[in-house]
Formats: C-alpha cells, sequence, structure tokens
C-alpha cells in the first residue's frame, strides 16, 4: 500500500509544470508559423509546358461542363490519354479561396492543375502571388480562336494569369407561372407582395451593383457613398422580411421547389433548375456581366495537362459541345455557326450569344473603389448583412 | 518501489498525452498566437503583435450571433430532454429483444451522415409540402407562411440531429434504476407522480446531466442547421466563425472568438455542473455507496 506522502509526490509536481511548459512549447512553434503572402504577380512562376501524361485535376463550378460518359471530359481524357479528376466543388468564389488560401500562401495548388474562378478574383489572386503565369506558346490553339474582344483584358493585360472559360449575365430568374412573372425589374423584386419569396446572391459584386444600378448610380464609376447606400437598403430590406436567403448555387433549388417566386441568378443555370416554367430576365435598370477564368494556381502538378485542356477547351467543335450544355457564354469565335447545324435552338438563344442590344445596358462585375482597406471595410458591412 | 514502476502511469498515460498535445494543445497555441495578430491578408499579410483588443471588439462585434445561439441550442436541449426522457422510460420499460429493436430505431437513422440528414429536413419542410400544409391547417403558421429559413426549422434540426446524445445517456441511467426503491416508496404511501418526483427523477439526475451537455454543447457551435434550414436572420456563431475565417478572411477575429466561445461553454458547464451538483455528476459513486 502507498503510503499518502509517495502518493501525493507522485501526483504533485509534473501537473501546472507540464501544462505550462506545453503551453510556452506551443506559442513558440505556433510563432515559427508563416503568415502572409508571398510576392506580387510578376514575378510568379511561368507554369511549363511539354507533353500532357498522366493524371491531372480540375476544380470547376457544378453545371459548367458535361461531365458524363460521352462528356467533354470524357473527349479530353480520349484525346490525351490522360486521367482527369474533375470536381465541381466551386459554389461561392470568396468560400472557395478562403478554402484554398493556406494552401495558396505556402505555394501548394492542394492537387489541383487548374481551377475557374470569375475575373476579379482572378486578378485579387495574381496579385497575392498564388497564380502562375501563362505563357502564350503553349496556348496557340487558344489564342487563335478567342474572341477579339477578349484577346484584351483590362484586369489582365496581355492574359498573363487567365483564359476565359465561359462568361454570363446575372439577372433575375423569375417562376413564369408564378405572381413572379410581374417581376422585370430589381425594384420589382423589392415589392412587398414578394415578402420572403425572394432569394439574392451572396456573391457581393453581383448583387451590390445591381441594387447600385437600381438606385440610379452611374455603372461605369461606382463610388464608396454608392456601395454603402445600396447595403444599407439590402439591410432594410432583410431586415424587414423581403429577402428569404442570400444563397450561391442553391438559389436554383429554392426554385425547383417552389420556395421562391424570383431568384437573383446567372444565366445558364437552366440546367441546374429542374422545372421548364422558369425564365431569366435582364433587369430593366442593366444588368451585370462576368467572365470565369481558368488559371493555374502555385504549386500545380502536371502544367501540360492544364495546358491541354485549355487548348483542347478553344478548339470551335469542342466549344460548341461545352456552350450546347452549360449555355452560358462562349469565349471562342466561330462557335455559332458550328450550332446552328447542330442545335439551332442554342445558336438562337440570345442568352447565349447576346446581341449588342442586351448587352449595351451590362456592366463587368466591378471591385469596391479604394485600397485594400477601402474593398475589405465594404466586404465587412456586406457580409455582416448576410450572416445577419 | 523502483523507479521503473514509479513511471508506468505516466508511460501508459504518454499515448493518450501525445495525441492531445499534437491535435489539441499545438493547434490551440496556433490559435492563440492568431487571436492576437493585427493586419490583414490584401495588405501585407498578418503580423503577431499583441492585439489584446481581438477579444472585446470580436465579442461586441457578434453579441447577436451568441445569444442566438445560447437561445437555439437551449431550446433544442430542452425539446431533446421533453422528448427523450418519456421516449427513454418507455424503452426501459420493455423486455430484451423490444429494447434492442426499439434502441436500434433510435440510432438507425444516424448511420446516414449528417449532411444529408440536414438536406433530408429541407425535402420534408418545403413550402408545398404536407407538413407546412398541416401546419397552415391548423393555424400554426399564417397561410402564407413557411417553415424553411425560420428559427423554427433551424431548432428542429438542431433537435432532431442530436437527439440520440440525449436519449442514450439517459437510457443508460433509467435502465440502471433499482425498481426495488421505487416499491419501497409506495410502501411509504408515495404516490405515482411523487415517486417519479422524489425518486426516479434525482436517481436517474446522472444521465440527464450528461444528455444535456453532450447536446447543448455541440448545439452552441453547429453551423450546418443554419445554413441548410436557416434564412436570412438565423446565422449562429459557428456561421459567424466561419464567415470570418472563409469570406472576410479575417483571421485574428474568427481565432479571438473561438477561444472566447471555449471559454464560454466552459464557464457555462462548470456552473451547470455546480448547479446540479457533483454528486449528480457522479452519480455511480452515490449509488456504490448505498
Amino acid at each position: 500500500m502507498r503510503n499518502s506522502s509517495e502518493q501525493s509526490h507522485v501526483r504533485g509536481w509534473p501537473g501546472p509544470l507540464v501544462a505550462v511548459a506545453i503551453l510556452v512549447a506551443a506559442l513558440t512553434l505556433a510563432a515559427c508559423g508563416d503568415n502572409g503572402g508571398s510576392g506580387g504577380g510578376s514575378e510568379a512562376p511561368v507554369a511549363k509546358g511539354g507533353k500532357p501524361t498522366g493524371e491531372v485535376t480540375i476544380s470547376n463550378w457544378p453545371g459548367y461542363i458535361d461531365p458524363g460518359a460521352n462528356g467533354t471530359v470524357a473527349e479530353f481524357e480520349k484525346a490525351y490519354g490522360l486521367d482527369v479528376k474533375y470536381i465541381e466543388d466551386i459554389n461561392d468564389n470568396l468560400q472557395f479561396f478562403g478554402k484554398l488560401q493556406p494552401l495558396l500562401a505556402s505555394g501548394n495548388s492542394g492537387g489541383r492543375s487548374l481551377f475557374v474562378v470569375t475575373d476579379w478574383l482572378a486578378k485579387q489572386m495574381f496579385d497575392l502571388g498564388y497564380l502562375e503565369r501563362l505563357n502564350h506558346a503553349d496556348l496557340k490553339t487558344v489564342f487563335n480562336n478567342i474572341s477579339p474582344q477578349l484577346r484584351n483584358d483590362p484586369a489582365d493585360p496581355g492574359r498573363q494569369f487567365s483564359i476565359p472559360w465561359q462568361g454570363g449575365l446575372t439577372g433575375i430568374w423569375v417562376i413564369t407561372s408564378s405572381e413572379g412573372n410581374q417581376i422585370h425589374s430589381m425594384r420589382d423584386l423589392f415589392d412587398p407582395k414578394y415578402k420572403g419569396k425572394v432569394d439574392l446572391l451572396t456573391e457581393m459584386r453581383d448583387t451590390v451593383p445591381l441594387v447600385m444600378q437600381m438606385q440610379g448610380a452611374d455603372p461605369k464609376n461606382f463610388t464608396k457613398a454608392d456601395w454603402e447606400k445600396a447595403i444599407d437598403f439590402l439591410k432594410k430590406e432583410t431586415d424587414n422580411g423581403q429577402i428569404r436567403r442570400y444563397t450561391g448555387n442553391e438559389y436554383t433549388e429554392d426554385l425547383t421547389s417552389g420556395n421562391i417566386v424570383a431568384a437573383l441568378g446567372w444565366s445558364g443555370d437552366a440546367s441546374l433548375i429542374g422545372r421548364k416554367d422558369v425564365e431569366w430576365r435582364s433587369p430593366t435598370e442593366g444588368c451585370d456581366t462576368f467572365f470565369d477564368q481558368m488559371v493555374i494556381p502555385v504549386g500545380a502538378p502536371n502544367t501540360a495537362a492544364a495546358y491541354a485542356f485549355m487548348n483542347f477547351a478553344y478548339r470551335p467543335e469542342v466549344q460548341a459541345d461545352i456552350a450546347d450544355f452549360v449555355n452560358y457564354v462562349t469565349p471562342v469565335a466561330g462557335v455559332k455557326p458550328i450550332l446552328e447545324k447542330k442545335d439551332p435552338a442554342v445558336a438562337n438563344n440570345p442568352l447565349v450569344f447576346p446581341p449588342p442590344s442586351l448587352l449595351a445596358p451590362c456592366s463587368a462585375d466591378p471591385n469596391p473603389p479604394g485600397s485594400a482597406e477601402d474593398q475589405q471595410a465594404i466586404t465587412e458591412k456586406f457580409q455582416d448583412l448576410i450572416t445577419g | 518501489m523502483t523507479i521503473r514502476r514509479r513511471f508506468i502511469p505516466y508511460w501508459l498515460l504518454a499515448p493518450g498525452a501525445l495525441w492531445l498535445l499534437l491535435f489539441f494543445v499545438i493547434p490551440m497555441g496556433f490559435m492563440a498566437e492568431q487571436a492576437l495578430e493585427s493586419g490583414s491578408l490584401f495588405t501585407g499579410g498578418f503580423t503577431f503583435s499583441w492585439e489584446w483588443s481581438n477579444f472585446p471588439d470580436s465579442l461586441s462585434g457578434n453579441s447577436e450571433q451568441i445569444v442566438r445561439s445560447f437561445y437555439y441550442a437551449g431550446a433544442a436541449t430542452l425539446l431533446a430532454l421533453l422528448i427523450s426522457y418519456p421516449l427513454a422510460y418507455a424503452i426501459a420499460q420493455q423486455s430484451g429483444r423490444w429494447r434492442l429493436l426499439l434502441l436500434f430505431a433510435v440510432i438507425a437513422p444516424f448511420f446516414t451522415t449528417y449532411l444529408i440528414r440536414t438536406i433530408a429536413w429541407k425535402t420534408i419542410l418545403y413550402d408545398s409540402g404536407p407538413v407546412v400544409g398541416v401546419f397552415q391547417t391548423l393555424h400554426l403558421i399564417p397561410q402564407d407562411g413557411r417553415l424553411l429559413a425560420t428559427s423554427t426549422a433551424v431548432i428542429a434540426g438542431l433537435t432532431y440531429n442530436f437527439l440520440p446524445f440525449m436519449i442514450l445517456p439517459i437510457y443508460a441511467s433509467i435502465e440502471r434504476l433499482d425498481l426495488r426503491l421505487i416499491e419501497a416508496a409506495k410502501d411509504l404511501y408515495a404516490s405515482s407522480t411523487q415517486a417519479f418526483l422524489r425518486v426516479t427523477l434525482p436517481m436517474t439526475a446522472p444521465g440527464i446531466v450528461a444528455g444535456v451537455l453532450l447536446t447543448f454543447i455541440p448545439a452552441f457551435g453547429d453551423y450546418v442547421n443554419a445554413t441548410i434550414l436557416g434564412g436570412t436572420h438565423q446565422a449562429m456563431i459557428g456561421n459567424k466563425i466561419q464567415s470570418l475565417f472563409l469570406v472576410e478572411r479575417n483571421y485574428p477575429e474568427a481565432a479571438a472568438l473561438s477561444f472566447l466561445m471555449m471559454a464560454l461553454i466552459l464557464v457555462m458547464v462548470v456552473v451547470y455542473i455546480r448547479v446540479a451538483g457533483t454528486e449528480a455528476f457522479m452519480g455511480e459513486e452515490e449509488e456504490a455507496k448505498t
């Protein structure tokens, strides 16, 4: 039997001392951790070309390609003899960025060779040093076939880091067989008779510019005051229950089950909505255009395969398949004649080949004005709004 | 006693301590360091600067979500308790085979992933569905009312998802009840109600305490139910932390908030155990003595 002094000797000394030692060790280890981003974009490495072989992982938004057995991904695999892991795990730009940021900050791409993000995020990622630069010599098909107006991009002069994947328009989806059929403008969306039956997007650069245009701001020159006024308006409408939810792609579920009568949404999402009596409309005050971009992250494995995918997607006949399935705006010239023979309904769809009249009142999704701190302040104000 | 034998308890503890060190203490150290940083991702990264103001700032900026989480988790725990106790009691009354079957029936839905179960609730509660229809007929909600994207749906989702954590501990302690004590109470002229209140309930208190803790603590930090079943005003503190980390990329505030939540829950648990009485928590010792 132990006597009590030996017992307390065994129990007494280690406890608090060890705990303090562990905590100190932990803090020291932690302080050695890497935190900031790496250098800016122009020092980014150039992605290497070469003969594509082996495996490649591509991340994209849902509904942006036909992943089926006879779809574009399968064709690409057969054409180059590659093993493609195509994951549709991008639902919202910032959420995807948040997921990847710690990896990218340490030069790791999380296994992905290529992913597709909206143009403004591509620029931010490049400025933070998270993307590799593209070698145009390895992208001959792309630059032979790209639409003339997309050859250069104000956000990416000379196309250093991004190649357009698909573009689209942000506007209003309505269920035509419901009272939402009377909605034609942003102002209509906020009519109290639709209280609780309207969804907006969590994507700040889609939702807020549309509201600013509704309030009469100049799309060529949104000021900080315009942004704040629009967010204050949205706060009022959210607080009084006009808005049911702020969503990423999930507005398509609410439309399918009839929980809402209208939602802000993207023009090509018809395939994600499980009902036929829906229609996309450009708000009368003006719509929003965006182009999602293919980018190669730092530390990407098998960049040769990434280049191959970009070139493959820019073949007109492949792009015709993609446009047929996805119903978004294609960046490749010469696709319309192919589709006129294959699927005239898509060829004549103004959402896939928008006529200038549809595009005229639209503006490209802008960043909030000012310095990085100003942008962060606006982002936080909007986030406070959508996280109740 | 030889030196080696004196250290045997430590060797036995070593694997568990190593696990705790690697997967709890060191990550906590990282988070503590992050909570004291300042700066932002786009303006040069974060720097360690003993920024203690992160703590009160994060508390004041998110007080609405904290109170709301307390309310939702509390409501879900209470509802789970009211549902679980009679259910556990009924199961304990059954004989062997039925008992096993009923217990399996309680656990079986939880072989499905948490996320899928919560998404299934979205399908059950959609606006033109049968559940909403019944509620509208009974005038529990207005004619054009809804259940999804409301607090009701979130609390219902939380209650449902944490039900087995409440049922099983309560069942375990009801099953251990010595029925002779109830017989003795009846012999001493207690009515059924008195026997329940003065014998059964106190003796099953350990199960209740365990169940309440196992339900309230995870429910408080939950973010899945609010995302899937909630709307614009149902965000809980878990959602806010997620938004701070993944969208606003304000890592210091998110880390500070996480620490504060941990401290808050720790305080609540300690107070609760004091109030419920440590004897109730260590109930087995009491029973062994009698």
